[in-house]
């Protein structure tokens, strides 16, 4: 009996990081456009192909990670025992997807702060009078 | 069981592969062409090879990690053993494409071609 209510929760588990990955992906990098706009000063090409390039590794590490810690250890047996575990699991994958979108979020105003810092310098130059 | 679960295995991993790689190739092309300084034919040359080296290396990885596999014996450990064989082979691949980025981020700081006006 173990090892059935073990599946029940495996296949329950596994739709919901794929979801969340993609929604919280999808989100993410539909926003990010603007700052890679502002990064790359106006360049389109360059600017959809780092945003296309980030939201790969976003993918990749979040949906790898996820398959990889769904290992359930110990024998599930009743209801109330799937239920925590999976809760338990499900709100820890959804703090490492969450550590992951502010560290994104980062990486875009660290850029946008750089990309500003070279690009603006000659329209701050005091004016010199006299 | 143990066969079918190379198979499911195979198949999914090559559908990553490919797709992944093709998305590396489309969007990875003018960030050669920027470091190359417009050199077209040279760029393509060098994306293609790039994307033969990716293939051989992620599949080749993908094939050689069957040989730790357990024994199969329940549909559950096969939904379980493919599952997290799939997600470490996705991990390494990030991994790898992270440390890509870096690279390119780094040369294109050193010589200021790609990001200057």
């Amino acid at each position: 009996m173990a090892s059935t209510l073990n599946f029940t929760a495996y296949l329950i588990y596994l739709p919901i990081v794929i979801f969340l990955t993609w929604y919280v992906a999808h989100t993410l990098f539909k926003n990010s456009k603007v700052f890679m706009h502002d990064i790359f000063n106006g360049k389109t090409d360059i600017a959809l192909a780092t945003n296309k390039l980030f939201e790969t590794g976003f993918y990749l590490i979040n949906l790898g990670f996820a398959f990889w810690v769904m290992e359930i250890t110990h024998g599930i047996l009743d209801n109330r025992d799937m239920l925590e575990t999976l809760s338990a699991k499900i709100g820890g994958y959804c703090i490492s997807l969450g550590l992951m979108l502010f560290f994104n979020l980062y990486l875009f105003f660290r850029g946008r702060r750089k990309a500003k810092a070279r690009f603006a310098p000659l329209s701050t130059v005091p004016k010199i009078e006299g | 069981m143990n066969t079918l679960a190379y198979i499911i295995y195979l198949l999914i991993t090559y559908l990553i592969t490919v797709r992944v790689g093709l998305v590396f190739f489309r969007n990875g092309r003018i960030f050669i062409l920027g470091l190359l300084k417009d050199d077209v034919s040279l760029t393509d040359a060098i994306n293609r090879i790039l994307l033969i080296g990716y293939y051989l290396v992620n599949l080749g990885y993908a094939a050689l990690m069957i040989s730790t596999w357990n024994t199969i014996h329940s549909w559950m450990e096969l939904y379980l053993s493919i599952t997290v064989m799939t997600g470490k082979i996705v991990m390494t691949l990030a991994v790898m494409h992270y440390i890509n980025m870096l690279v390119i981020y780094f040369i294109s700081k050193r010589n200021r071609t790609i990001l200057q006006p």
